[in-house]
Parts: structure tokens; sequence; C-alpha cells
């Protein structure tokens, strides 16, 4: 014992101060980002809304935690469509409304926060949202009992019959084989670096960039796993600038993405490596934080993302961009505006938003046991459909007695037998000031010789 | 081992000894408020964040980090003074039992990390500063902020060092430590020698979110979840109440969780980190420096 240290009088700390300290870190681990929420309803599972009651559309996704950008960023384009559709008279004679449900971006705590949802919330029409983080947990209550529009990608959702779930958004494998085209086919990169965030969204990119690096004839000279808990990844930055890869292809959302890079940065002599992300390193919050740590211009001259490829002009662009712009200032300072009419949660969500609507009008219910089959219908068409950039048109051509087909700014949908429509991709990259532009489009045939 | 790996393994020790200096200097705040006050404060993070953002406001106003950083450390000093006054104290009158006591300061986390989180918004944020150019000693790859820290993190050390052992507030605090019933008799104000406590280890607290903040490079409000967690384990380590201990515990966490990075796969480094400490404590219970029972 050190002399003059604080224990070496007759006071003891009692042995069960430390079993209560490390439980409440535990529980403060386990716990911290909690909160949230807040009710749904109970709706769902084959029942029509009582006339001229408000429908409500819940975005169930992290609002907390280290992927916390990714629920407002939903809730954004669902403010958006909401009002947009409310606008245009409401569905049915009801008006729509959004609410947050926080999972933490954790599965388990997912659970009691849909649970409460549903138990609280009345006339919940729709689910959105349903990321990766939760989807495990969430799907197989949400997916049985109301609409739900999810943007997981995960694989184990891709041959599974669920009668409520649906997809606009890829499976993450094929995201997967876009990233390695892109350092393969677009940059002739030789030497790949994985660094992905220790989350189960991040964590499912990882085996099959593994097997489509092979595949390509590349080499793998590191793969290392980030923590979203921890704050520095000196470390692991190291290993990776060590092996000198030609290019680090990533996802870690949340601050640990722009401290690791910067950390590599930092140790590759100042210089940033090239750098491929995925479709959710496409948001305003991620530019943000990552452009504040590496410099913008930086940045912008080493970055590339896949993302499927959305509108940029045309009809459904413009009914799109005016409801998300109506947003703006109602949600807090994240970057660039703009980056929402290009983030995929944004632009699917606002799709899949107003199918549902157009479909709950086309078969004259809220009750997803009806208006579900007319999802697929409006989203894939029948021949001779017309074809409706927004809910307006679309509204006003089923009064004129017009068979539709939604084309959104997602571009046209096409669901196979499991509700899922893949779409197509494309190189996005950012500007300085953190605007997102198109690189390249990525060819269908190109990814499937990767392994689809 | 190959020379690739080796240049990794002195280069994570590098970044062990940063790791450590930041650490350090919230385990020592950690331990003292402990020793003195017989709070196990677990709202130790979220003050650290709090002061954290106080520093980026004023940061914001393109004062140099360095200087805001002063805004940063009162504001860790004035929380900290409020919480044991307006919190935990009354909790204590009360006879709120130590566990009740730590399920407030559960509480009161809680309070401050969404509070945070609420006022500032999920988007993680920088200070607008420099790293400084990098430094480079065979292996080792440091730049002149870390090297910063590592300085600060000594000077402060010392500081607390010069302050238990050789002023009348440190004897006064120890005494308080070791008996406050008995200090009181003796004459010792020891309201009065706790509430500066607070005000010290709040100083210490917002220097070290300020520091983690720079150090970490970004930061949000949840910034500081994984962190408490490190700070009780080099504090419990250490011997907890033992701020000698609290400095050693964060040496040998620091350099543990970094060291492990670079030998074994990354995923494993927190687990290492508290394998160490579990083993530690199952063979000395009352930590490296804590008295013999």
């Amino acid at each position: 014992m050190i002399r003059g240290g604080f224990t070496q009088g007759s006071r003891r700390r009692r042995p069960w101060t430390l079993v209560v300290a490390l439980a409440a870190a535990a529980v403060l681990a386990a716990g911290c980002g909690s909160s949230g929420g807040s009710g749904g309803g109970s709706g769902g599972g084959g029942s029509s809304a009582p006339s001229g009651s408000t429908l409500t559309i819940a975005d169930v996704a992290p609002f907390t935690g280290p992927d916390a950008a990714l629920g407002p960023t939903y809730l954004v384009s669902c403010d958006a469509s909401v009002n947009a559709i409310n606008s245009a008279g409401g569905v049915l004679g009801h008006k729509l409304a959004c609410k947050s449900v926080d999972t933490r971006g954790d599965p388990a705590d997912a659970v009691p926060a849909v649970r409460q949802m549903y138990a609280s919330t009345s006339n919940l029409a729709l689910v959105i949202g349903c990321t990766s983080d939760e989807a495990a947990s969430v799907v197989i209550f949400t997916a049985n009992k109301t609409v739900s529009f999810c943007m997981t990608g995960q694989s184990e959702f891709d041959h599974v019959k669920f009668p409520y779930f649906y997809r606009l958004v890829p499976p993450d494998l094929s995201e997967s084989y876009a990233m390695i085209w892109i350092a393969h086919s677009l940059r002739h990169y030789q030497r790949i670096a994985l660094a992905f965030g220790n989350d189960i969204g991040s964590q499912t990119f990882i085996g099959p960039a593994i097997a489509a690096i092979k595949t390509a004839g590349q080499t793998l000279v590191a793969n290392e796993t980030l923590d979203l808990n921890a704050t520095t990844f000196r470390t692991e930055a190291a290993k990776i600038v060590a092996a000198h890869p030609d290019v680090i292809l990533t996802e870690a959302l949340g601050p640990p993405e722009a401290a690791f890079l910067s950390e590599v940065k930092q140790l590759n002599g100042g210089k940033l490596p090239p750098i491929i992300g995925t479709s959710a390193t496409i948001s305003p919050d991620w530019f943000k934080s990552v452009s504040a740590a590496v410099g913008a211009s930086t940045l912008a001259s080493n970055f590339l993302a896949d993302n499927l490829i959305t509108e940029t002009s045309g009809p459904a662009y413009q009914a799109f961009s005016k409801a998300l712009y109506a947003e703006k200032g109602k949600v807090g300072s994240t970057g660039d505006f703009s980056t929402y009419l290009t983030a995929p949660g944004a632009v699917h969500l606002y799709d899949g938003i107003n199918l549902a609507a157009l479909a709950m009008i086309e078969s004259k219910s809220t009750d997803p046991n009806v208006f579900k089959a007319d999802i697929e219908k409006i989203g894939d068409g029948v021949p001779g459909a017309t074809v409706v950039y927004s809910f307006a048109q679309g509204v006003a051509a089923l009064k004129q007695g017009k068979q539709i087909r939604y084309e959104g700014p997602g571009g046209p949908t096409s669901f196979d037998a499991y509700h899922d429509s893949a779409g197509l991709f494309q190189v996005d990259t950012y500007s300085p000031q953190g605007q997102v532009k198109v690189a390249a489009n990525i060819p269908t045939a190109q990814l499937r010789a990767l392994g689809l | 081992m190959s020379v690739f790996a080796v240049s990794v393994f002195v280069e994570s020790i590098g970044f062990g000894v940063v790791a450590a200096a930041v650490l350090a200097l919230a385990a020592v705040g950690f331990t003292l408020q402990f020793a003195v006050s017989g709070v196990l404060n677990l709202a130790y993070g979220g003050v650290m964040v709090v002061a954290a953002y106080t520093t980026y406001v004023v940061n914001r106003q393109g004062i140099d980090v360095w200087v805001s950083a002063l805004a940063g450390i009162a504001a860790g000093a004035l929380l900290s003074l409020a919480l044991n006054a307006l919190v935990y104290t009354p909790f204590q009158r009360r006879g709120t039992s130590p566990i009740g006591i730590v399920i407030v300061s559960l509480g009161m986390t809680l309070i401050l990390v969404f509070g945070t989180q609420a006022a500032a918004g999920p988007t993680n944020v920088s200070y607008s500063m420099s790293q400084g150019k990098t430094v480079t000693a065979g292996s080792i790859v440091l730049t002149v902020a870390q090297l910063a820290i590592i300085a600060l993190s000594v000077v402060v050390m010392v500081g607390v060092h010069v302050l238990i052992r050789y002023t009348r507030l440190g004897k006064a605090m120890r005494a308080t430590a070791a008996n406050r019933n008995l200090a009181r008799n003796c004459g010792i104000r020891t309201g009065r020698v706790v509430a500066l406590t607070w005000a010290i280890t709040g100083a210490l607290c917002g220097l070290a979110g300020v520091v983690f903040a720079i150090n970490s490079g970004t930061f949000g409000a949840t910034s500081t979840d994984l962190f408490l967690v490190l700070i009780l384990a080099a504090v419990f380590l250490g011997g907890p109440g033992e701020p000698y201990g609290a400095m050693l515990g964060a040496l040998v966490i620091g350099l543990a969780t970094e060291v492990s990075a670079s030998i074994v796969v990354s995923d494993y480094k927190d687990v290492i980190a508290f394998v160490i400490l579990l083993a530690m404590l199952a063979t000395r219970p009352t930590g490296l420096l804590g008295a013999r029972a």
C-alpha cells in the first residue's frame, strides 16, 4: 500500500461494492441508449381502423446508440410522405401520422419497445424501419401483424415468407458484391482491407465480401472488427495501415467511423487511403461526422459508396423532393439536407408508405389482409396500368377508375415471392459540400459474376 | 513474430500509453470521489459528456480548444458540486443505502446522457482543432495532441500527489476518507472537505471529458458508455479509493486493451482487459494497492 493512500486507515470497502459496481456498469453498458420509442398502436392483425381516425406509421429503428442517425432519417422521410398524403386528402377519410419507436439498435431492447408500441398505439397501419440491428427480433412480431417495410438486408430474410414483410432494399450480400465490384472493376484495386462495426447490420457484409474478394482474384490483407462502443481504434487502424491495402471497405455507423478513419489517416502519413462504404454511409449524419474528422475535401476525393439507383430528375423525383424539402428546418442540423434525397432509407421508405397508402385506397380497406395484395399489384403494375409518380397522382387516377402502377424516386419495383424488390446499384460519391453525386452504374450481369 | 507484427505491437504500446493517460485522468477523480464521500458515482461518465459538449459550444465560437477546455472543467466542477449537494447528500441524509445511492447515480447518468442527447441531437461532433504534427519514435507514432494529453496527465497526477500528500486539504481529505466521524470530532469541517473534493474531482472529470473527446476525435452523448466501465475497471484493479492504485490500474487497462488488440483479433481487446481484472481480483480482492483485509 502506498503511504498517503486513502484506505490505509481502519475503513474498508466491503466486497459487495465491487459486485454492485460491476453489475451496475453492466446494466449501464447494456441499457444506455434507452428511452425513445413511444407507443405505436395496437393495430395490425387484420382489422380496419375506425372511420375518421388517424392512422399511425411507426418508425421502428435506432434513435439512440451507435446507429442513432438511422431512425431520424427514416422519420424525415415518413413525415414527408405523410404530409404529402394528408395534403392530398388522406387515406379513406383517415389522416396519417408518424411516430418513433426507439430500438436502440439492439435486438434485445427492440422487443419491449415493439411490445409497448402494440400495447399503446391505436390504428397502427404500417411499420417502417426494422434495420438489420433489430430485424431479427422485431420482424417476427411486426411482419405477422402489420405491413412492414423493412430496411434490413440480412440474408436470413431472403427466403422466408412473412405475410406482411416487404423490402425495397437488396440483401446485404448484394451490397457486398457491389462494393467488391467498385474495388475490382471500377478502380482495379487488388489489396483489400475490411473494417466493419461489430453490430449485426455491419457484420453481415463480411462473409459475402470475403467470398467475392476470392472470386474476383483479389487479396484480403486485413479484416478488423470495430467495437461500436469504443472511442478509439488506433491499434486496429495501425494493423490495417501496416497491411498496405489499396482500399478499405467499411461500415461502422456513428462516431466510430469518424474516429477510425481519422486514425487511419494519421497513421498513414496524413493521407486517407481510398475508402468504399455501404449505402448506409450515404447519409447527412455520416458525411457530417466523418468530414469533420478527416476533412471534407479529403473525404470527397477518397470515398465511394454503393447505393441503390434512385431518380435524380423526373416527376417522381420532383414530387419526392418537394415533399422532403417541406420538412427542412423541422429536423435538427444534420448537414446537407439534400443528402436525404439519395439516402436509401429516405427514398425507399417514402416509396413504401406511398405504395401502402395507395393500396389501401385501391382496396378500400385499411385491413392489411385486404390491402396487402394491392401493394404488389400497384408496385409491379398490371398490363395497361397508368404509371403514377406520386400519391396525389395515384389517387387522381384511381378516382378515374384506372389501374395504376406506382413508380417513385426509388425506381420501378418488382416484388418476388418473398415480397423483396432488390433494385439496381450505382456508385455514389460526395462533393466537398456533402452533396451526393453519381459516379457510375453497376451492371447487374457483372454483379452476378461476383456471386449473385 | 514477423517484423510487421512487432512493429504493430510496439506501436500499440504507444497507443496504450495515450489510452492510459486519458483513463488515469478520469479514474483518479472517480476514486477520490468514492474515497472521500463514499458515493460510487456512476453519473461520472454523464458529467464527462456534459463537460465535453460545453467545451464544444465554446470551441465553436472560434476559441482554441485548450482554452475552451476551461469551460468544460468549470462545467464539470459545478455539475459535480450540484450533484453532490442536490442529489447524493440529501439521499445520504435520509439514510439511503450505498446500493440505493448507486441506483440513484445510475438514474442521474441516464438523465445527463439522454438530456444531453435530446439537447444536442444524436449526431456526433468534433472539436475544431488540429491534432498537430505526427511524431515518430521507432515504430511508435503519436500526434502532438496525443503527446500533450500524456504530458497533461502526468502533470495532473503529480498535482494530485502533491495535493493529497503535502497540503492541509489533502490531509483533511485523507482523514475524512478514513473515518468521517473521527475527522469531524478532531475539528475537520468534513462537509466543506467533501464539497471541495466534489469540486476538485468534478474539475478532473470535466478535464477527462474534454481530453477524452480530443483523443477520440469525435464524440456523442453516449460515447462514454463503455469508457465508464473501463474507469470502474481501473479503479477496482488499483483498489477502490486508492488514487495511486487508479493511476496504476489505468496504465494496466490502457496497455492491455491496445496491446491485446495488436496480438489477437481486436474483437477480444475488451474481453482480455476484463479477464485481467477478474484474475487480479480473484487473487487480490482489494486491488493492486488496496489495503489487505
